[in-house]
């Protein structure tokens, strides 16, 4: 087991080697700079920002900046936002909160949601209800989902007035009820998407399990339909659901970065964008790389769950 | 001299006060008791709502305009210009000026004089020290400074006594008090002992002298100040402001429009919101004249553009009635000038640019620019055909981009749109001028000033190795005789024939065509009293100082 | 997001295919979903292509007199937008843009793909291995991140787009194909033809790649959805399609600002990209039960 943890945690710090190399090369090589900003401040001058540029050692060599960003990175000193000059982790970790309420949230909403609509559509397979679910979570898959987000905030902002159109809480009002009304809307849309991928791959994994031997087994003893559904069925075909969780990570990021831009939500999405906005190259690396590895702690977390589950996985 | 020549007398008595007894203490034995007792009652606050969000609080780093609405709250500069253009004292005991002697008839020799009331937040009393420091930062090389122009040529400043300085310039430069007017003070016995000057912690601790201190700042929500109680001038009557960053439009209306926030600042309201905003009840709705104004702005080093017929037929064809007000709903005012209608030396004379596309052909024709094959116009190999540019995801911009490429279109010109991010957009592509056209909003003057010189002088175009921000590669002879001249002089009267005759040389130049001055749809809560526009700052909070609640 | 998903309704739906024809185009047509996909996107397609000529206005034409009239207005069917442009005409000539920038992003990325992951699978030791980790380093960036950050810093115009998209979206379909070809490169016809001295390449692209065809397909049908939507969202924020070239994502940019005095400017547009993924989606799931080659083993 032990093996198998080290093999798999050298392949991932390998890949965010990959990952570093990679991302810091896309960004400066694109034009522009984060100085460029500043271009139409009253008195700045094209020389004035070369002589910035250098001083902030945005001159140098790439190969070299990237040495200096990636040593940074590994003893855990992540650079400085060209913005606000605050540490790059700190910046992180303060939007994390409001990206963390967003994701778990959802999944909770989507994780029950879609095991409830893929338990009854495998256990009534081919009746209406399942017909249904199959062709509903093949359009909401196939909604965008900032303009469903758009959609919502016409309905239930702007016409109806029920829910507040963005932002995490009103200020001077930070109650639980306020966080949850703020709440409802962005955790809604981007669990829409999650709801329909986490009821098909339920469907077909108790599908999976109610054609296996041992359950066949367990009618035939003539157990009780429900014991069997809840003892037996349900709880083997969960396991690839915690890889699922896993391999969903980047998906459920993406969607908690389009839902963030819409909803206005503070959160590591919208800390993104803004810092796309301003050429804010280490916070940007520092979103890419912290996503990163933050996508695959999450698969080795699922991994290690499974071959504790599964003792099959481990000698592959 | 020395730097401790003078009697510190009032800085011990004020720090003493400080030490030994409370604001109100304070209060009594103060000889501003009026003013302080203002800023004893303070009372409720202010939600503030930006569409941008203030990350440098550091006044000299570089930064945005959004990020200044905090430093006019934070900081003092040592005069203020009020909505008018006229410099209020701040920091300073009396705006100095020719007829005061605090400037030189020949604008070379200064002598200021400070308030001896003023303490920064942290107690400390703000001194000539100070002021020194700041104006040397700005000069200092190793600091990334966001404005060196006008401090570069202060010589020699002396430290007469604590509130008392005085400075020489190494040439007359008329729009210095305008630059002082937008520097901030920053204290000298926090930030001059830095080894590096923008490796600071004042950029997330800002200290000031200003109505308001630093309270907090959650990134990518708000900033919070809190009124400070030792304030010198009027205020603050507010006991916080709070700054709310809201990223959407859409949403940003929509707090308005609910309540959530009092103040809908930066960005404000779209114009195509304007009638239904003024229909919310308790919400005053303000059309606040910005000094920015937007124009086509041309290349003129591109062969499109150096003939100055085209200039004149793309002005011809520019229909910006129609701009204005169907896609701007009449918010914003049609200009001639680069200067805004406010100012003094706006000048009244200039022709009003027509509308006429039938015209616009005929300029064409007469200039050597014939249909080709494709229906394009060319002359000599060159094609009439160019792209236009501005930053990426502005929709309303690109309305009106979209609308002029009709009316193009019709006259055999070719206009392609590339909208570019914003990074790049103005990076080298805008400063080393790459672009063909782009659309966009500047502000030329600097405050009350006229000076351009950074715009227009020829000495400004860093495609040719210059130093400024002349993009559009604009060279005349006279213009930069003009400006040379008007930077010199320091009586206003003598200073707008100047700038007048600038103003036709351009409009009849046309670097690029002035479509209309902006005006920014700002609104509040009815009862918020003390919102006031004010065309010469980048801002509309700059006074927040001075806000309160009618009722309160 | 959606291949995975559908990976799923193969396997149920598999077991019914089982009891029906075992003919892939028989299967698929039997499929109810997909013909109504493949009904849908024809309509939306023909719509396109004709529609522009059937309206009365271009989808250019610029009346500011008649901006935001709403749907039905005269002769505007979907009304106008905020320069009083015909939005019908502009729906079409974008779902034009939108079709072929989703169908040319698709093309691409399969292309990549299929190559990287039919020489990683195909070699293996080093060369695969590096491969398959580079794949998986892209792979575990969130795609709309990676894409922002180079459709941030690329000057924005259809060609870009389409590149850009694709270069975020080919690393399913190589994972795919190198699993595919890693389990068919050790059969007997693969190594009957090493041993009579056919080059790799032959061997990669006549002998292995027919053999899974139908995966490639399937994959590139649900990257067509997938591109689509990426296209909506990228033009959406303003770093994609540039105007007047209208797409469905920069419509939607535009009418979010005028949410509240003129919904149909958002409401039609996203109608418009939900029935063309739907579509497509609904191809992808019968496609993968009539070509899917494991669905044919008992």
């Amino acid at each position: 087991m032990l093996r198998f943890i080290l093999h798999r945690f050298g392949h991932s710090l390998l890949l965010l080697f990959l990952v570093s190399i990679l991302g810091f090369t896309i960004l400066h090589l694109a034009p522009g700079g984060p100085l460029s900003q500043f271009a139409l401040s009253p008195g700045m001058t094209q020389a004035e920002l070369h002589k910035i540029a250098e001083r902030m050692g945005l001159n140098r060599p790439l190969p070299v900046q990237w040495f200096d960003w990636f040593t940074g990175l590994v003893i855990g000193d992540w650079g400085h936002s060209f913005r606000d000059g605050r540490a790059v982790l700190d910046i992180i970790m303060g939007h994390l909160f409001a990206t963390l309420l967003l994701v778990i949230s959802s999944t909770i909403l989507s994780v029950g949601l879609g095991t409830l609509v893929g338990v009854l559509g495998a256990t009534r397979r081919y009746s209406a209800f399942d017909y249904l679910a199959t062709v509903g979570a093949m359009i909401a898959l196939s909604i965008p989902t900032f303009w469903f987000g758009l959609v919502a905030i016409y309905v239930f902002s702007l016409k109806l007035g029920w829910l507040p159109s963005g932002n995490m809480y009103s200020i001077g009002d930070e109650s639980v009820l306020d966080y949850a009304r703020h709440l409802i809307m962005p955790s809604c849309v981007l669990a829409l998407v999650q709801v329909a991928i986490w009821s098909r791959y339920m469907r077909s994994s108790m599908l999976d399990v109610i054609d296996q031997d041992f359950v066949r087994t367990a009618r035939a003893k003539g157990l009780a339909r429900s014991r069997v559904l809840y003892a037996h069925i349900l709880r083997n075909a969960l396991i690839p659901m915690i890889t699922l969780l896993g391999i969903q990570l980047p998906t459920l990021l993406s969607g908690a970065l389009v839902t963030e831009t819409v909803f206005t939500w503070p959160g590591i999405g919208r800390l993104f964008l803004d810092s796309l906005g301003y050429n804010d190259y280490p916070v940007i690396m520092g979103v890419l790389m912290f996503t990163a590895i933050f996508v695959l702690l999450g698969n080795l977390i699922a991994d290690i769950l499974v071959a504790s589950v599964d003792p099959r996985v481990r000698l592959e | 001299m020395t730097h401790d020549n003078g009697t510190p007398r009032a800085g011990i008595s004020r720090r003493r006060l400080l030490q030994t007894g409370t604001a109100g203490m304070t209060l009594m034995m103060s000889s501003v008791a009026a003013s302080r007792l203002a800023a004893q009652e303070t009372s409720g606050q202010v939600i503030i709502g930006f569409s941008q969000e203030p990350t440098v609080m550091h006044p000299h780093m570089p930064h945005i305009e959004v990020d200044e609405g905090i430093h006019f709250n934070l900081f003092d500069p040592l005069f203020t210009v009020d909505p008018d253009g006229n410099f209020q004292p701040a920091l300073v005991s009396e705006v100095p000026t020719v007829e005061n002697g605090g400037i030189s008839e020949d604008g070379l020799n200064w002598r200021v004089k400070l308030r001896d009331d003023v303490v920064w937040h942290d107690g400390e009393p703000f001194t000539a020290k100070d002021v020194k420091f700041t104006i040397e930062l700005q000069q200092n090389p190793e600091f990334n400074a966001m404005r060196r122009t006008g401090h570069e040529l202060v010589r020699n400043i002396q430290i007469v006594n604590d509130h008392e300085l005085t400075w020489e310039m190494e040439s007359p430069f008329a729009p210095y008090p305008a630059i002082l007017s937008w520097t901030f003070m920053v204290p000298e016995h926090i930030l001059g002992s830095a080894e590096d000057p923008n490796q600071t912690d004042f950029r997330n601790n800002p200290i000031g002298t200003g109505p308001f201190t630093f309270g907090e700042r959650v990134a990518g929500n708000y900033i919070l100040l809190n009124a400070n109680p030792d304030y010198f001038g009027e205020g603050p009557h507010l006991e916080k402001a709070i700054w709310r960053y809201i990223p959407d439009m859409t949403v940003l209306y929509t707090q308005f429009r609910t309540g959530d926030i009092d103040v809908i600042g930066l960005q404000g309201i779209q114009p195509d919101r304007f009638e239904q905003a003024q229909q919310i009840e308790g919400r005053e709705i303000i059309v606040a004249p910005s000094a920015s104004v937007e124009s086509i702005s041309f290349n003129m080093g591109k062969p499109q553009f150096q003939d100055p017929e085209v200039r004149r037929a793309l002005s011809l064809a520019l229909d910006r009635k129609s701009i204005v007000e169907a896609i701007y709903y009449g918010v914003p005012t049609p200009t001639e000038s680069f200067l805004p209608k406010e100012s003094l030396y706006y000048n009244q004379d200039l022709p009003v640019a027509e509308f006429d596309p039938a015209k616009a052909a005929e300029v064409l024709d007469a200039a050597g620019w014939m249909p080709g094959a494709d229906g394009i116009r060319e002359k000599d190999g060159v094609r009439l055909s160019f792209k236009n540019s501005t930053t990426a995801g502005n929709s309303v911009r690109e309305q009106a981009q979209q609308f002029y490429q009709q009316t193009l279109a019709s006259i055999g010109v070719e206009m392609e749109i590339s909208n570019l991010p914003p990074a790049v957009m103005w990076g080298e592509y805008w400063q080393m001028s790459e672009f063909d056209t782009v659309m966009v909003g500047i502000n030329f003057s600097t405050g009350p000033d006229p000076d351009v010189s950074n715009y227009l002088h020829s000495s400004g175009i860093s495609a040719q190795g210059g130093a400024g921000q002349n993009t559009w590669q604009y060279k005349n002879d006279r213009v930069d005789e003009l400006l040379e001249k008007g930077g010199s002089l320091f009586v206003p009267e003598k200073r707008k024939e100047v700038y007048d005759e600038v103003q036709m040389i351009v409009h009849e130049d046309r670097p690029f065509l002035p479509i209309f001055q902006y005006a920014n749809l700002r609104g509040h809560k009815t009862g918020l009293e003390g919102f006031k526009p004010n065309v010469n700052v980048r801002i509309e909070t700059w006074n927040v100082g001075q806000w309160s609640w009618a009722d309160s | 997001m959606m291949t995975t998903a559908n990976d799923v309704s193969t396997k149920s739906n598999r077991k019914q295919g089982r009891w029906m024809s075992s003919r892939g185009v028989r299967r698929f047509v039997s499929h109810r979903l997909a013909i109504t996909g493949l009904l849908m996107i024809s309509a939306v397609a023909l719509l396109c292509i004709v529609g522009p000529w059937l309206l009365p206005h271009g989808m250019l034409e610029i009346n500011i007199i008649d901006r935001f009239k709403p749907p039905g207005t005269d002769d505007y069917v979907l009304g106008t937008d905020e320069l009083g442009r015909d939005l019908a005409a502009r729906l079409f000539m974008a779902g034009r843009v939108s079709l072929i920038v989703g169908v040319a992003a698709m093309i691409l990325s399969t292309l990549i793909g299929t190559v990287i992951g039919l020489v990683a699978g195909y070699f293996g030791k080093v060369i695969g291995t590096v491969l398959m980790r580079f794949t998986d380093s892209v792979l575990c960036f969130p795609q709309i991140f990676l894409l922002l950050t180079l459709a941030a810093f690329l000057e924005p115009s259809a060609l870009m787009i389409t590149l850009i998209i694709a270069a975020t979206s080919w690393m399913e379909i190589a994972r795919i194909v190198s699993a595919e070809i890693r389990s068919l490169r050790e059969r007997d016809f693969v190594t009957a033809s090493r041993i009579s001295g056919a080059s790799h390449s032959w061997i990669m692209f006549r002998e292995l790649l027919p053999n899974i065809v139908g995966p490639i397909i399937v994959a590139a049908t649900l990257t067509v959805a997938r591109a689509i939507l990426t296209e909506a969202y990228v033009s959406f924020l303003g770093y994609g399609i540039q105007p007047p070239l209208p797409s469905w994502g920069n419509m939607l940019n535009n009418a979010q600002q005028y949410l509240d005095t003129a919904p149909w400017l958002a409401l039609v547009p996203g109608v418009a990209i939900t029935i063309a993924v739907t579509s497509f989606n609904f191809i992808g799931d019968g496609l993968r039960d009539a070509l899917d080659a494991r669905s044919d083993m008992p």
